[in-house]
């Protein structure tokens, strides 16, 4: 029977015993749960087989559930969806060989949250709204070298040219909201991972792993940020088990 | 894993759990986004991945093209050129999308956590 591994915790991180927890959860497929204890570490796994372990909605669901349940009461790293191994031996000596990294992993989430902030809009109309921002001097999309009215493709070449100053613009007010974030978390001290421009709709989606007790603050920077850009949505979830801040390449 | 998981949403987009909850739908199951070549399909499903990388290198050309034009770089000839150029160029990928019944929608690939490739 393989073993499908959960997350990986600091078993001292709270004075209840893993297993106390873990009888009242259930794992994917109903299965049961159970703690595989190395030192300070224990990885947190259930018996599935491969021919039953399906990557489906559900069963991604009922893996994230398991972490989040045990993240309110441990410091954990989450495991990536699906992450198995033979027999509870060979989880053993995976958490033997890579116990100093898994321990540096964990202190470094350590009495954190992951928070994910997504800033949507329609990225046509904003198009448009900065556009009309700007000032006659930008505006004046026609160079003095190019003169319109001579061919069709000099006027291809301007139309061309003014979608991109507009994308310019586009890029460039977003970058201006991204510092004004990173600022604020910095101030918070906290740890982020941003990407801008991910689809049509999503012009930021940021990470960040604070501290637990600064839940607060972040709920209060979203809301300022909302009020001075009413153009935008801004959509804060959290608090995340530190999905995207496991950085070890297990061995 | 519920509606407390969302904190802050206070935005124009009406955007609610259900809406979430569909873009993961859309995310696992995007069929428009997925390649599916098959022996019946074959020449369809090649001709969509091939003619996204050549949009994707059509508009990389046509952004440095704009650069240049922006920085003032280019004679009034080379404008007339690079528009000649570009058209035809745009106008020729018109033609086999329509050949091959490919939306500019169909032209992207969903690069999972990295975004839209375009």
């Amino acid at each position: 029977m393989d073993k499908l591994i959960y997350c990986l915790l600091l078993a001292k991180s709270n004075h209840t015993k893993p297993e106390t927890i873990l009888n009242s959860l259930k794992g994917v497929m109903e299965a049961s749960l159970l703690a595989v204890e190395y030192h300070n570490i224990s990885a947190i796994i259930s018996d599935v087989t491969e021919k039953q372990f399906v990557a489906n909605k559900q069963h991604a669901v009922e893996f994230a559930l398991v972490i989040d349940k045990l993240a309110q009461k441990y410091t954990l790293l989450p495991m990536r969806f699906g992450s198995m191994m033979d027999s509870t031996g060979s989880v053993m000596d995976m958490l033997e060989r890579n116990e100093v990294e898994i321990e540096a992993g964990l202190k470094k989430v350590k009495n954190k949250w992951e928070y994910g902030l997504k800033v949507l809009c329609d990225r046509e109309k904003l198009k448009e709204e900065l556009i009309a921002k700007q000032d006659n001097d930008s505006l004046n999309l026609v160079k003095p070298e190019i003169d319109p009215n001579k061919s069709v493709y000099k006027t291809y070449v301007l139309k061309k040219l003014s979608e991109h100053r507009a994308e310019e613009q586009i890029l460039s007010f977003v970058d201006s909201i991204l510092v004004e974030i990173k600022t604020y978390l910095r101030k918070l001290k906290a740890v982020d991972k941003c990407k801008k421009m991910t689809n049509e709709t999503t012009i930021i989606d940021a990470v960040f792993l604070l501290d637990k007790k600064k839940k607060k603050e972040v709920i209060n920077l979203v809301k300022d940020l909302q009020q001075k850009y009413p153009q935008l949505n801004f959509l804060l979830t959290g608090p995340w088990p530190p999905y995207n801040f496991v950085e070890i390449n297990i061995k | 894993m519920s509606n407390n998981k969302i904190l802050c949403n206070t935005g124009t987009v009406d955007l609610s759990i259900q809406d979430i909850s569909k873009e993961v739908d859309k995310l696992i199951n995007d069929e428009e986004t997925k390649l599916k070549l098959t022996p019946e399909n074959a020449d369809s499903g090649l001709a969509k991945l091939v003619l996204t990388l050549v949009e994707l290198i059509r508009k990389l050309i046509e952004k440095q093209a704009m650069r240049r034009v922006d920085g003032g770089s280019l004679s009034e000839d080379e404008i007339e050129r690079l528009g000649e150029t570009l058209m035809k160029l745009e106008m020729k990928m018109e033609e086999l999308k329509k050949y091959f019944n490919l939306t500019d929608r169909d032209l992207n690939i969903n690069l999972g956590p990295l975004g839209d490739l375009m």
